[in-house]
This record gives structure tokens, sequence and C-alpha cells, in this order.
């Protein structure tokens, strides 16, 4: 490797830096934590999720409503993020199925670590994703998942998703479905 | 193709003013997002805070850019990723085609990435002969067309859907059709293709957090992450003033970049990549290279004008604002990067002679730093552009005008009888024509606001 590029660009920083005429320091004033709803975070999410297109259920037998939901699809070459094909095989399905590690209630976004799902792919290139979440794993804000996902050594790859993929590219015209899923169906699992 | 130079802007700009469809298009989309951005920004009651805390973020990290990023690369390192140094595009092109072609790599799939469209990155491995596919709609559309983006986050902005739609017709063999859906998905199933066969893929970076070592990238579509994903090799490119220091800025960061960019609470999908993959997962790229350019970007960090440049999230909301921009687009200004931003940031990259009218593309409004997320001073750095240009700038009797004006304005006698004189005056003798040319000039009010208020 380049080692002397690396040189010539910290020193450049550094030669830069020391010659700038020196500012005040901003003083960082922390951000005023905003409450934004009284709502319990199940209902938000819901809310949530449905605010960017996708379907929410929230409910206590999670195997039932899945079924309905691939029934009603007609749906047969079903990829689950569990039991995977290799990953070039999944362009062939129709559904993906996947767990989500948690969701944030004020947008409606799914959290997929790489540490739990062995495939986030199954949740991108079928046109539909179906993904399971426990009512528990729901937290209020952004902030929140932050926190969590530092909780622990931090996984090689963590996926935010809110709603169904989309583009506007062509005349800002929102197109739903450009390069995954048209349909995202979330199960919030209240069982527990 | 059709590049136009940054050198031409005044030319560029007066081809686009005639161009009727251009500016209907950019009326529309500039309109709709400026729109949204105001609501987006409305939602959240501590919006001015998040921009301070930003922006303090960002100038604490350029302060100390240096330590902050060999923190970035200590971490990303200890976590399987390869990290490159390149001082200039050409070597961040050299070091990107060497990694390809040692790896006998022929396709290459690419998200979108305005660092790599600065390097010319596509031009290098073409001619080092690979095929490579820009993968995000909008880019996929330029790229079938052979031109340059137009805007930070929707690069084909000034294309109808009756040209997209007979572009595809023309490229791709789609039946004719102007439908949005119909179009989408003839891309769709074209770029899957190349997704299943690729070997590298490219894409830029939003964040790159010290603290971790991981990289974040936003998109809408998906494309990022099949880029990211699939293809055995991932290179990812970025700036180097992309770092910021701790995991948990990122709650900042990713509530002001969609709701600025597109109006959004949060783009569809955010990748956050630290390293290589690790069982149980066993989907990713076996190798992830991170390019570090510096591309005239330490230089920015000599003065704190300049080194606000450094600050940008590339969010687009100041082209949006921009009433420049609003009439003209982006391929006027001749540079990667468009609008007020560009205006700042291309003379820096380029070398003020080749942009020196860039920083005149303006009036100064503040539009630009009214919505700016992390509040940069645009209209401040223009000036101090225009005055690195020419500090003298302007012709002798420009410089005659101003002196007398100072004169006048200080003199209350001479200023009334100015008053006198210019509305005589204004009737006999034509004003400028550069001034006229594009706009009428107001007759003088008969009485002035002196006479107005004596007579109350």
């Amino acid at each position: 490797m380049n080692n002397s590029a690396r040189e010539s660009i910290l020193s450049s920083i550094r030669t830069h830096l020391a010659a700038s005429p020196p500012v005040d320091a901003h003083p960082v004033n922390p951000v005023n934590p905003v409450i934004l709803s009284q709502e319990d975070p199940v209902t938000r999410f819901k809310e949530s999720v449905e605010s960017v297109s996708g379907h929410c259920i929230i409910t206590t037998d999670t195997a039932d409503v899945l079924s309905r939901i691939i029934t009603d699809l007609k749906a047969r070459r079903i990829a689950n993020s569990d039991n995977p094909p290799n990953a070039h095989d999944i362009f062939g399905y129709e559904v993906g199925i996947s767990t989500a590690q948690a969701g944030i209630a004020e947008t409606g976004t799914l959290v997929l670590d790489s540490a739990c799902e062995r495939h986030r792919l199954v949740s991108l290139v079928p046109p539909v994703h179906i993904a399971i979440i426990n009512a528990s794993a729901i937290v209020e804000t952004l902030g929140d998942a932050l926190t969590l996902l530092q909780k622990k050594e931090i996984s090689p790859a963590i996926t935010f998703i809110t709603g169904p993929s989309r583009t506007a590219d062509i005349e800002l015209t929102l197109a739903i479905g450009v390069h995954g899923p048209q349909e995202l169906y979330v199960i919030v699992d209240g069982s527990k | 193709m059709n590049h136009l130079s940054s050198e031409t802007f005044k030319e560029n700009a007066r081809a686009a003013l005639a161009d009727v469809q251009l500016r209907g298009a950019l009326k529309n989309a500039t309109s709709l997002f400026g729109e949204r951005r105001k609501e987006a920004a409305a939602g959240l009651p501590n919006w001015e805070d998040l921009r301070t805390q930003a922006r303090a973020i960002k100038d604490d990290v350029l302060l100390h850019l240096d330590r902050y990023l060999e923190e970035f690369v200590r971490n990303a390192e200890s976590r399987g990723a390869t990290v490159h140094w390149a001082r200039d595009a050409a070597e961040a092109n050299q070091i990107i085609c060497g990694l390809a072609t040692e790896r006998n790599a022929r396709i290459v799939v690419k998200s979108k990435s305005m660092t790599t469209e600065e390097t010319h990155l596509n031009d290098a491995l073409e001619a080092a002969g690979m095929q490579v596919v820009e993968t995000d709609l909008g880019e996929y559309i330029i790229q079938l067309a052979g031109e340059p983006p137009s805007h930070i986050i929707a690069p084909a902005i000034h294309k109808t859907r009756q040209q997209i739609g007979e572009l595809f017709t023309a490229e791709l063999g789609m039946p004719p059709t102007d439908n949005v859906d119909q179009m989408t998905s003839t891309a769709r199933a074209k770029l899957r293709d190349r997704f299943a066969a690729a070997d590298v893929g490219i894409s830029g970076v939003n964040f790159a957090i010290a603290e971790t070592g991981t990289i974040v990238i936003v998109e809408n579509e998906g494309n990022i992450r099949l880029t990211t994903s699939l293809p055995r090799i991932h290179i990812a490119v970025m700036g180097i003033e992309k770092v910021i220091p701790r995991f948990a800025d990122l709650d900042v960061f990713l509530k002001l970049l969609p709701r600025s960019g597109t109006g959004q609470r949060l783009t569809t999908y955010q990748s956050f990549i630290t390293g290589t993959k690790r069982a149980p997962a066993d989907e990713g790229p076996e190798e992830v290279h991170i390019v570090l350019l510096d591309n005239g970007r330490s230089r920015m960090l000599a003065h704190p004008v300049t080194r606000q440049s450094l600050a940008c999230i590339r969010c687009g909301a100041c082209l949006n604002a921009c009433p420049v921009y609003q009439q003209v687009g982006g391929h006027a200004y001749g540079s990667v990067y468009p609008g007020p931003i560009g205006a700042v940031i291309t003379p820096q990259l380029m070398g003020i002679q080749k942009a020196a009218q860039l920083p005149y593309a303006s009036s100064l409004c503040g539009a630009c730093r009214e919505v700016c997320p992390v509040k940069i001073d645009i209209p401040q750095l223009l000036l101090h552009l225009r005055g690195e240009i020419s500090p003298r700038k302007g012709s002798r009797a420009e410089r005659l005008a101003f002196k007398m004006w100072a004169k006048v304005m200080v003199s209350p006698a001479l200023y009334k009888m100015s008053g006198v004189a210019g509305r005589i005056l204004q009737r006999v003798i034509p004003i400028s024509r550069a001034w006229t040319n594009g706009r009428d000039l107001r007759p003088i009010e008969s009485k002035s606001f002196h006479d107005l208020w004596s007579n109350e």
C-alpha cells in the first residue's frame, strides 16, 4: 500500500490547519429532546409503517397471519433468512421472510442485524418482503435504536428499512419497488 | 458527451434560460423539493438545535481531521476493511482500477457517488476495459444518455418522462411508453442481470464513523444494498471530510440529511457496514476496500471560511432554494457539484481560475444559508472567493461610480440633490443595457421618502 499518500495527506491536513487563523470555538449545546407523542410505541410504529406505504399487522398469532398473507399472495417460491438459498440464487423468489431485531416507532423503521439475519437480501430482492418483529423490540426513536446497537460490538452489516423500495428519479414521480420489494408486510408479534 | 465547462458559465446560463422545457422541469422539481423540506423541518420542533449541533460536530471533526481519520482507519482495518489513501483523482482511479484488474474483474456495478463523478472514475474503469453500470435509476438514465448529473440527489431532474421513454426505447428496446412504472420496471430487469454478473461493486459514503470504523450509506431504491452485498468486492469511495466522531452522532445527521434532501423522515434504506462479513451472516463481499480521497480538500482547511465547505453533507437543499439554480439548472455550472455549494466547492477543487465565474453566479440572497442543515455560510464563502479571484475587480467606470456613490451617501445635501437629478436623468439617459436586458427598471417615485415624511 502507498504509505506516502497517507503521510502526505495527513501532513497536508496538519499544515493547513496550523496555517489557519483561529476561530472561536462553538459551544456545543446538547439538543433538546423532543417528546413527539404520548401514544404507545407499537401503535405509533404501525402508523409510521403505514405512512410509508407498508402494511402492518399487530397480532398474537403470527403463524396464522403469516400463512394468510402467503395464501392471499398465492406465493410458492418463498425465501427465508434462516434457511436461505445461495445469495446469488435469490433472484427467483416471490416472497422473502425475515425477522427484525428492532423497530423504530417514530419512523416505522425495521432494523436488521447481520449477527441474527444470515441473509438480509431476502428483505430486498423478492417483490414482497414480510418482516416479523417482537412488539417488545420496538423502541421510540432513532436515537434509542442507535444506543441499542452500540450495547454490543457492532455487527458487520446493519440495515435500516423504512417502507418498500422507492424512487422519484423520473420527473419526481413516485414509483414503488425499483430495486427492492414493491410490498412490505410487517407482522408485530404481541404475544410475549 | 455533452459536457459544459465552468469557464463558460455565462454562455451556459444564457442557453439554459432559453430552454423552456428545462425551466419547466426545474421549476417543478425545485419547488416540490423545497416544500417537502420545509414541511419536514417544521415537523421537528428542535430543528434549529439540530443544525447547530451538526455544525458543531463538523467543526470539531475538521479541526482534528487527522486524528479522526486515523481513528476511523484503525477501527475499519481492525474489522477487516482495507483502507487506501488517494491524494488526487488520478491516484484514486489508479487504486480502484488496480484493484479491479488484479482480480480479473470485467463488470462493475456502481451506486450513486458524487465523489466518483468528481474523479471521473467511470472513464478510467472503461479505459481499463471494464463494463461500468450505474445502478441508481437517475444515474442509469443519464449514463444511457451520456450526460453528467444535474442535481446532487436527483441526477436526471432535467429530463422529462417522454425523453426518458424515448431513450429507453432506443437503448433498451422498451416498447414506447411514458409510463413511469413501466420505465422503472424495465430498468429494474436490466440492472438485476448486471447485479447478478458483477465482480465489483463501487459505492460512495455518506458518513464514516471514527469510533467504530463503520461506513453509512443512505438511499431509497435498494441499489446500494445490492451493490454492497452481491459482488465479491466492495469498494467505497469517500472524501476525507466524511468522517464523524461517534456512532451516536448519526442521530443528528440521519435526522437532517433526509429531511433536507427529499423531505423524508428517513430514506428507505440505511446500510451500516463495519469491515467484512462474519458468521452467521454468509452474505456480503469477501473484500471491503475504502478509498479516502483528498483531491484539494485538505487545502480548504487553511481558513475558517473555506473550511466550512467541508461540512457539507450533500443534501442538495441549497440547489432547490437558489434562484440562480432554479433558472439555469445543474449543467450550466459545468462542474460535478452545481448550485450554491458547487459555486464554492468547484473553484476550490478545480482551481479558482478554471471556475472564476461561479462565485458570481449568485445574488447573495442568502436562501442557501437559510436551508443548509449544517449552517454553511455560503454567501460569506462566495464573497471570500470573489476576493481571491481579483481584489480589485471592476472597470474604471464602475470604481468611479462607487466612489461617487460613497460621497453622495454621506452628505445629506448631495443625497437630496441626487434624488432630484435621478428623476430627471432617468427620463433622458438610458440605464446600462446589461441591467435592463433581462428585467425592467421601475421609474423612481415622484416624491421621495423625505418629502413624504416632512409633509406628514
